[in-house]
């Protein structure tokens, strides 16, 4: 299951560095450059990627010619905005910090931890 | 009918008391663990007594007090489809006790099974977009936004953003890091889920809402309160400013940081814990709120129980 996370991640990494539509088999060989893998499995793990909306496809002959549908910054700008705003499903992502403290409590704040050291050694 | 009424007497006022009476300012915050305690049993006295009303309008007290077998009797009948009850208002009262059981079970189902499906998709995207750092003990994502959380589950993970680590010294990194493995450990996210539930299942009940309010902000101060048995008080105070002041306006909840504000307080001026006494109360408060509602659903069974048997004794 790990060996399988691990691939996701993989794929999505190339995918994102191609910067074209490529086929299972392109991405087949750029991976077994550093690893044994099967076709079918990266095929399985693509059209996995497919299917949660990752990846976009065409049919090119016979195959599909896959692409990413979105950069990895988006990505992560989607997923941390998703994150930051499921503060009411808390059940799913414990998310804290999420405040945002006026001015006047930031400045209040930083004054509190400027002093704290010296009372400390007090 | 009389405890019938005592139950619904007492859950009516649960609900509206209840928020009113429990601890929130200060002793809340010396123990936070306890308080939790008390606000879950709080919902669960308030259920449960809801619940028992039903079952005790439906039983009547004799086919307990004669023993199990009577009652087992009683059961077997209702689910052969027989007339178990004397009345119809036994009926629907039993009826209604069983709707509020399976109702409170559904919403629980639904809110657990939704968190899972949106922690395995958040796992997932975390496999892709972020890389674990055995190092600090967390996934890091590359992202500006100054941002730390923890995605529970069974291979629970705490996550950080590399904006947080540029605005944070390593110290801190490591104490908001301990924050986090404390709500992973402390299965903080089941105490939400069921505070949720509640909500979710019985909406505009100030005690329910209340109880998930104050569930989310004491989660918050016992996983600091962990994270400071490890870490200096100082950092966790620091990487609290740090977070809340660094975030872009869009990601706001709301005005002010209230529980931010409290939280680097009892960081920086951390209260004496309760003391013996003070703790005791809460056991009791906790204890009594439990068994209340079960104590008085029995009252008519017992007292047919004793007197059935214990007549005898006085004979001799």
């Amino acid at each position: 299951m790990r060996g399988l996370g691990e691939l996701e991640s993989a794929i999505m990494e190339r995918l994102w560095s191609y910067r074209r539509p490529v086929s299972v088999r392109d991405v087949l060989e750029d991976l077994r450059q550093e690893r044994e893998i099967a076709y079918t499995t990266v095929m399985t793990v693509m059209d996995k990627l497919f299917k949660k909306g990752l990846l976009r496809r065409e049919p090119a002959g016979k195959a599909y010619a896959y692409e990413t549908v979105a950069s990895r910054e988006a990505y992560t700008a989607q997923l941390m905005r998703e994150t930051l705003a499921s503060s009411a499903n808390q059940a799913a992502t414990l998310v804290h910090f999420l405040e945002r403290l006026t001015p006047e409590e930031a400045t209040a704040l930083e004054a509190a931890l400027q002093v704290y050291p010296t009372k400390g050694r007090q | 009918m009389i405890v019938s009424a005592v139950l619904v007497a007492y859950t009516v006022v649960a609900m509206s008391l209840l928020p009113r009476v429990l601890p929130r300012g200060a002793w809340s915050e010396r123990a936070p663990r306890l308080a939790i305690a008390v606000w879950l049993a709080a919902c669960a006295s308030a259920v449960v007594s809801a619940f028992l009303a039903g079952v005790a309008a439906a039983v009547p007290g004799s086919v307990v007090g004669h023993g199990l077998a009577g009652l087992f009797q009683m059961c077997a009948a209702m689910l052969s489809g027989g007339s178990a009850f004397a009345t119809t208002g036994g009926r629907l009262a039993m009826t209604g006790s069983l709707l509020i059981a399976s109702w409170a079970a559904c919403c629980g189902l639904a809110v657990l099974l939704r968190a899972r499906r949106e922690r395995r998709r958040h796992a997932l995207m975390l496999r892709i977009l972020g890389r674990p750092d055995d190092a600090i003990g967390a996934t890091v994502v590359e992202h500006d936004e100054p941002v730390a959380y923890c995605l529970p589950g069974r291979r629970g993970q705490a996550v950080i953003t590399t904006g947080a680590l540029r605005s944070l010294a390593p110290e801190e990194v490591a104490a908001v890091i301990a924050h986090e493995r404390a709500h992973l450990r402390g299965r903080h996210h089941l105490l939400l889920a069921a505070v949720e539930t509640l909500v979710r299942a019985f909406p505009r009940l100030p005690l329910f809402a209340q109880a998930r309010d104050e569930v989310t902000r004491l989660v918050e101060l016992l996983a600091d309160d962990v994270a400071a048995s490890r870490h200096p008080r100082i950092h966790i105070a620091a990487a609290l400013v740090r977070l809340a002041t660094g975030r872009a306006p869009a990601f706001t909840l709301g005005a002010g940081g209230e529980t931010a504000i409290t939280r680097v307080r009892r960081m920086l001026d951390p209260k004496a814990p309760l003391n013996l006494r003070e703790r005791l109360a809460g056991v009791i408060t906790i204890t009594a709120l439990l068994s209340g509602p079960a104590a008085v659903a029995l009252v008519p069974g017992i007292s047919v129980f004793l007197a059935h048997h214990c007549h005898r004794l006085t004979m001799f």
